[in-house]
């Protein structure tokens, strides 16, 4: 008797991205399989399936910021005695200009600093059994959730913008079941394929 | 001239070393945050760049404020 329909295999092909280890780079935003990650409260036998933080463009802005605010009291050093004003006139004058000329910088370091650590833990975090999703912002908060994957009903993603779409990156939402927080990575590299990898997973949970 | 407390410059002075030891405080809390996200994530050889950053930090904040108490 002749078939009528034969299911495609899929989940072989599907899941052979998930067996291929990579060695991540220290500032990359998308890794597949990467090794040398550990998480708090991974199991033994947990491996990483996808490791994302937001796209290195999104850096832009405080990187912009950063190298204004460094050449910024160069400039005014070159404006001011155009202007007649002179901060080194006399010695008392001129050592409080010392000491908040280096205070400047000090928190100009401490600002550069403060947004790589936000952009660089920011992670979310895909394992075979759940996904992981660790915010870091304003330097007193840290957030850590995570749900399994058998409780996430959709993932979907949204590009929006010439940006983003030029060097595809957007955001990706994980919906999940119940009163169970939602999940949402932003700006990550690649969300259609994040978004396909997260579905097989959901699929072959 | 006699020396007083309530002279403009030792007001600017004394409010100068209160913000730049606020900011020491600050520097230990950037700190504590590293050495948390070092405990929740482990990404090869970054806690240990991240402490030494901030650590750094702390001294430059320390010595700023020495510096300060010296010649303000």
């Amino acid at each position: 008797m002749t078939d009528i329909f034969i299911a495609p295999v899929k989940s072989k092909q599907k899941n052979q991205h998930t067996t291929e280890k990579s060695h991540m780079h220290a500032l990359s935003s998308f890794s597949k399989n990467p090794l040398g990650i550990k998480f708090e409260a991974q199991k033994k036998d947990e491996s990483i399936v996808l490791f994302l933080r937001p796209h290195i463009l999104t850096n832009l802005p405080w990187v912009s910021l950063g190298i204004f605010l460094i050449f910024f009291p160069l400039i005014i050093m070159k404006i001011l005695p155009m202007l007649g004003i002179n901060f080194l006139s006399s010695e008392i004058i001129a050592h409080f200009t010392t000491a908040y000329v280096i205070f400047y910088y000090l928190i100009v370091f401490s600002y550069v600093l403060i947004s790589f650590l936000t952009w660089f833990y920011n992670i979310f975090i895909v394992t075979a059994d759940r996904i992981i999703d660790i915010r870091y912002s304003d330097i007193v908060i840290h957030n850590v959730s995570e749900t399994n994957l058998h409780h996430i009903e959709d993932v979907r993603y949204s590009q929006s913008g010439v940006i983003p779409t030029l060097f595809n990156y957007g955001n990706l939402y994980a919906q999940t079941a119940g009163a169970t927080e939602n999940f949402e990575a932003r700006s990550i590299p690649k969300p259609k394929e994040v978004t396909d990898i997260i579905a097989s997973l959901i699929g072959n949970d | 001239m006699t020396f007083s407390f309530f002279q403009p410059i030792f007001l600017i002075k004394v409010i100068t070393l209160i913000v730049v030891g606020f900011y020491i405080i600050f520097t230990f809390i950037v700190f504590t945050q590293v050495k948390a996200m070092g405990k929740i994530i482990g990404l090869p050889h970054a806690s240990s760049i991240f402490k030494t950053v901030s650590i750094i930090n702390i001294i430059l904040a320390i010595s700023l404020f020495l510096f300060a108490l010296v010649i303000l």
